[in-house]
């Protein structure tokens, strides 16, 4: 066959860019559909009660102590005859905001210093990886909670530092080693393809060369791994919410079940059940669409142990 | 080889040093003095200077300049900066807040409660998900593949919380078939391990199990495997027998992964179920703010954690000599 | 001599070492001279061939003249301008008159751009045009290259191999260079897209006057397109010559070896093909004597001990063997 040949073979048009390839294999799988469903209804909710119009009065009793979920009591009620269903609707905003901002956090950490590190090579890079592996080498649990120790209850450019703002914000700073690495490890390997010797041989300058040529190269790594950090992020929340250092005074999903812990000797089961409920069925989605965005994405990569 | 064992230490030392430097960070730079903290506020001028002695905080931050001018090297360096190094290497940790019992004992005697129960749990967690894996990796492409995958990925989304409080109130409270909390040394301790173990192994099988099968999955679609099928081995054999013993050097790195959700486990267990194990000790000390103990297990236990990494890395070399080769 | 001397490039005594770590402290442990003192030529508006195996250095000379690898020793002239010691403003108006052509049609161009971007970038980059008139710039260079004006918003993905190259060689025009450096244009397609992309080449040549230094593995693609030929052998040009002059009269033994070892086109009379004595020998350890006396069958005790230099025995033809007074 011909070149010229060849040529007529593709319609004269609009591309079809890598992005939109993988959107178009993600949206042909019905799980993964359902999933996303599921999440933008999760952010939907949590967006509504940022509005006020969702959840709003979760703080009213709705009927008598320790109801037992039923028709006229929804998904029952708690020791202080609040609404489950509202405290659950109402916890969408706290995990959502503390898994966005924790990545938002933890992006703007360990992309830069990923895409640094693999494209200056020498010194910098070795002061980089001496710093993530130092910061990996602390058992995370214990480094999310030392940073909490240290964080809660200071002032950051005059904001005090309590609640929410703690939550996310060691999350953020504790998180970024994972994406670091990756984005590292990726920038190191496409730092001497030939795309970016060409770069350089017209004189695109560096930073032009970071930002516009490597940087959306490995873009689809920070989406995969934040789908699937994501979840990590919602169950971190829980367990800091649990041990006393998230918010206050508002009703996370993890201060649900620190409540639910004393009522269960009541045999009041439902607050927990809610709450496992619903966050199960958020992580649940975001897995799956983790799982396909990352087949889709990037079919080579290998799933590590979370 | 022994040329990459000595570099794979090598590398440790700094890392070690990046931890202290961490801990100086947010212990010492961030906080400033604790004295008040921990005194509180009507607390006396001398009971503060005492406690400032006691800490270290009487002394310069970084270098003792004015002793440094007078030439005398030894006194320069007695400051927060090389204290802190210097103790912290050498375990040499202060008296916690609380308690006032030297920290480094109290770890020494809970470290054995928190093995009891973090050794069979990893065990336990490991040994059932490779087996689940087999059996998934076996039926690959099966219905009772997909469904053990979406068992797995919905075992996953659930925290750990809720595993322990289900855990706890029906199996122990309700049913009555394990002790509720406490702990008894000796072979007594098994008795109360059971269910934080068992609890502990049921919150990990999700991700283990996934993570294993696609190691398997890449072993049985390696060339010696298909070989393996095609020369007519029975398909069973041939799945322990190759896939298992090549899937070792993937299993391997991650039983230093695993360390991490280790002392997660440990830590809500101990605090559910009452065992004096070094989990406890932390959450108790965070929330006494007893920041010396906090200090002194950060160190420890990324201690512990790099070691684990050494000896993975060499293992590692052992297994596959290629490694020591880059 | 200084300056080009009337050449479009001049080099002299170019050496591009890579450093080997080894060890604890992965200090350096010796030198992978992939380039060792080489002298060349390109005449302004003619195609100078350089062959040689795979691993020899070719690559390597071919960036470090764009400065795209330091160079470790020699000087070089552009025109009169001297390349690795021009500073960063010189060294960008530099660049606007020396690009590349690569040899990999996959990972040369950025798989997340489309045709116009990447066509279009290296004039943004140099504040050439903007808007409509990059716009139009880009349809003018794809249709130079044969390409449909209608690919403008297609990605590299949706191209064969022979296109792809096409929009490589479209974005190294872009900036109206006068000199290119072609480094195994035509090596990853297939035989019959080679010739076409040999005849864009030949036609841009002749259309815009251009100058290139081709670099190809084998002599068999150089023979009709360049005028002279230079052959290197372990980071050194061992034979120098006009390109018919070379096939004809081939005086180096390696030349001779590559020479019968060209694919002839009858399958039949592949297994005929001489293959050269030994493998490529390592370059990093302490070497003396000719680089090919380890596989050369003439080899005496004087090529053990002594590394012949470049001497001119025809008009033209330069070689460096000791075995040829
Ligand atoms: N960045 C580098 N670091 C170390 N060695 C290199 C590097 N690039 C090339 N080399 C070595 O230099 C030699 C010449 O390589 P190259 O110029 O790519 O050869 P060619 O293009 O002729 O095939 C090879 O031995 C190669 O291994
Ligand atoms: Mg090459």
């Amino acid at each position: 066959m011909t070149e010229a040949a060849l040529t007529s073979d593709i319609a004269v048009g609009k591309g079809r860019s890598l992005w939109a390839d993988a959107w178009r294999r993600l949206l042909s799988r019905k799980l993964v559909v359902a999933s996303l469903i599921v999440i933008a209804v999760f952010v939907m909710v949590a967006l509504g009660v940022y509005a006020g119009l969702i959840a709003r009065d979760w703080s009213e009793p709705v009927g008598p102590r320790y109801q037992r979920p039923s028709l006229e009591h929804g998904f029952g009620t708690d020791f202080l005859g609040r609404s489950v269903w509202r405290k659950t609707l109402y916890g969408a905003k706290i995990s959502l905001t503390v898994a966005f901002l924790a990545s938002l956090i933890s992006i703007c950490i360990g992309l830069p210093l990923g895409a640094i590190a693999g494209y200056f090579k020498g010194w910098i890079d070795e002061l980089i990886v001496w710093l993530f592996t130092t910061v990996n080498s602390i058992p995370y649990i214990i480094l999310i909670l030392a940073f909490a120790f240290v964080l809660q209850g200071k002032t950051l450019f005059g904001y005090p530092l309590r609640g929410i703002s703690v939550v996310y914000l060691v999350i953020g700073l504790t998180s970024w080693v994972g994406l670091c690495r990756l984005i590292r490890g990726e920038v190191l390997k496409h730092r001497d393809r030939d795309y970016v010797m060409a770069a350089r041989a017209y004189g695109c300058s560096r930073s032009r060369i970071i930002l516009g040529h490597v940087i959306p190269n490995v873009a689809h790594l920070v989406i995969i791994n934040f789908s699937l950090r994501f979840v990590s992020f919602i169950h971190a929340e829980v367990i800091l919410s649990f041990l006393g250092l998230g918010v206050k005074g508002e009703p996370s999903w993890g201060v649900m079940i620190d409540d639910a812990r004393q009522e269960l000797y009541r045999g009041c089961w439902w607050q927990l059940a809610a709450a496992t409920l619903a966050i199960g069925l958020l992580c649940l989605a975001l897995n799956i669409v983790g799982d396909a965005l990352r087949d889709a994405l990037d079919p080579k990569l290998r799933q590590g142990l979370e | 080889m022994v040329s990459y064992i000595i570099r794979r230490l090598l590398y440790a030392i700094p890392t070690i040093l990046g931890v202290l430097l961490i801990t100086f960070i947010l212990f010492n730079l961030i906080p400033g003095d604790p004295s008040y903290d921990i005194a509180g506020k009507s607390a006396s001028a001398e009971t503060i200077a005492e406690i400032r002695r006691e800490l270290g905080f009487d002394k310069p931050r970084f270098l003792d300049t004015e002793a440094l001018s007078q030439g005398r090297i030894a006194a320069a360096f007695d400051s927060q900066f090389f204290n802190h190094f210097r103790n912290t290497l050498t375990l040499n940790f202060p008296r916690s807040l609380t308690s006032h019992e030297p920290i480094w004992d109290e770890i020494k005697s809970r470290a054995p409660a928190s093995l009891t129960l973090a050794a069979p749990m990893f065990i336990g967690l490991i040994a059932t998900s490779i087996a689940i894996a087999l059996v998934v990796a076996f039926a690959r492409g099966s219905w009772v593949d997909t469904i053990l995958v979406f068992i797995c990925v919905v075992g996953m989304s659930i925290p750990m919380l809720s595993y322990i409080l289900f855990g706890q109130h029906y199996l122990a409270y309700e049913l009555g078939w394990f002790p509720i909390l406490g702990y008894e040394s000796g072979m007594q301790a098994f008795k109360y391990i059971a269910l934080p173990c068992l609890l502990g192994i049921a919150s990990g099988l999700g991700s283990y199990v996934r993570f294993y099968r696609t190691v398997m999955l890449d072993e049985m679609r390696s060339d010696y495997v298909r070989t393996a099928f095609a020369k007519g081995l029975s398909s069973p054999r041939v799945l322990f027998k190759h896939v298992l013993k090549n899937a070792m050097i993937p299993i391997i790195t991650t039983l230093v992964l695993s360390i991490p959700f280790l002392f997660l486990g440990s830590l809500l267990l101990e605090r559910f179920f009452s065992i004096p194990g070094m989990g406890s000790y932390f959450l108790d000390a965070f929330n006494s703010r007893d920041f010396p103990v906090i200090n002194a297990m950060v160190f420890t236990t990324s201690l512990l954690y790099v070691l684990g990494q050494l000896v993975t890395d060499i293992c590692y070399a052992l297994v596959d000599p290629r490694i020591s080769l880059r | 001599m200084a300056k080009a001397d009337g050449h479009i490039l001049r080099v002299q005594g170019l050496k591009t070492y890579f450093p080997i770590r080894r060890g604890v402290f992965s200090r350096i442990r010796g030198w992978v001279r992939a380039v060792d003192g080489v002298d060349l030529d390109i005449p302004r508006g003619q195609t100078v061939g350089l062959v040689g195996e795979s691993g020899c250095g070719k690559t390597t000379l071919g960036r470090t003249l764009l400065r795209l690898i330091p160079a470790t020793a020699g000087t070089a002239w552009f025109e009169d301008e001297l390349i690795f010691s021009a500073n960063r403003r010189r060294m960008r108006q530099l660049r606007r008159q020396m690009q590349i052509i690569f040899q990999d049609p996959v990972g040369s161009l950025n798989p997340r751009m489309t045709v116009q971007t990447i066509v279009g970038e290296p004039l943004k980059v140099h504040g050439l045009a903007h808007g409509r008139a990059l716009r139009q710039r880009v349809v003018n260079l794809l249709e130079q290259v044969g390409l449909s004006p209608g690919y403008l918003n297609r990605y590299p993905h949706e191209f064969s191999g022979g296109q792809r190259q096409r929009i490589g060689i479209a974005r190294a025009l872009a900036l109206e260079p006068k000199f290119i450096i072609c480094d195994e244009p035509v090596s990853a397609l297939d035989v019959s897209i080679q010739s076409q992309i040999l005849n864009l080449l030949a036609d841009l040549q002749d259309a815009l006057g251009l100058s290139y230094l081709f670099i190809a593995h084998n002599l068999a693609v150089v023979e009709h397109f360049c005028g002279e030929v230079a052959v290197m052998y372990l980071g050194q040009i061992v034979e120098r010559a006009g390109s018919e002059d070379l096939y004809r009269n081939p005086v180096h033994p390696y030349t001779k070896t590559l020479l019968s070892a060209v694919p002839i086109p009858d399958p039949r009379t592949k297994t005929a093909c001489q293959a050269p004595v030994g493998d490529v020998s390592d370059t990093s350890g302490p070497f003396t004597g000719c680089p090919f006396h380890p596989r050369c069958s003439l080899a005496q005790d004087q090529c053990r001990q002594e590394c012949p230099q470049l001497r001119e025995i025809g008009p033209g033809h330069f070689v460096a063997c000791w075995r040829t007074e």
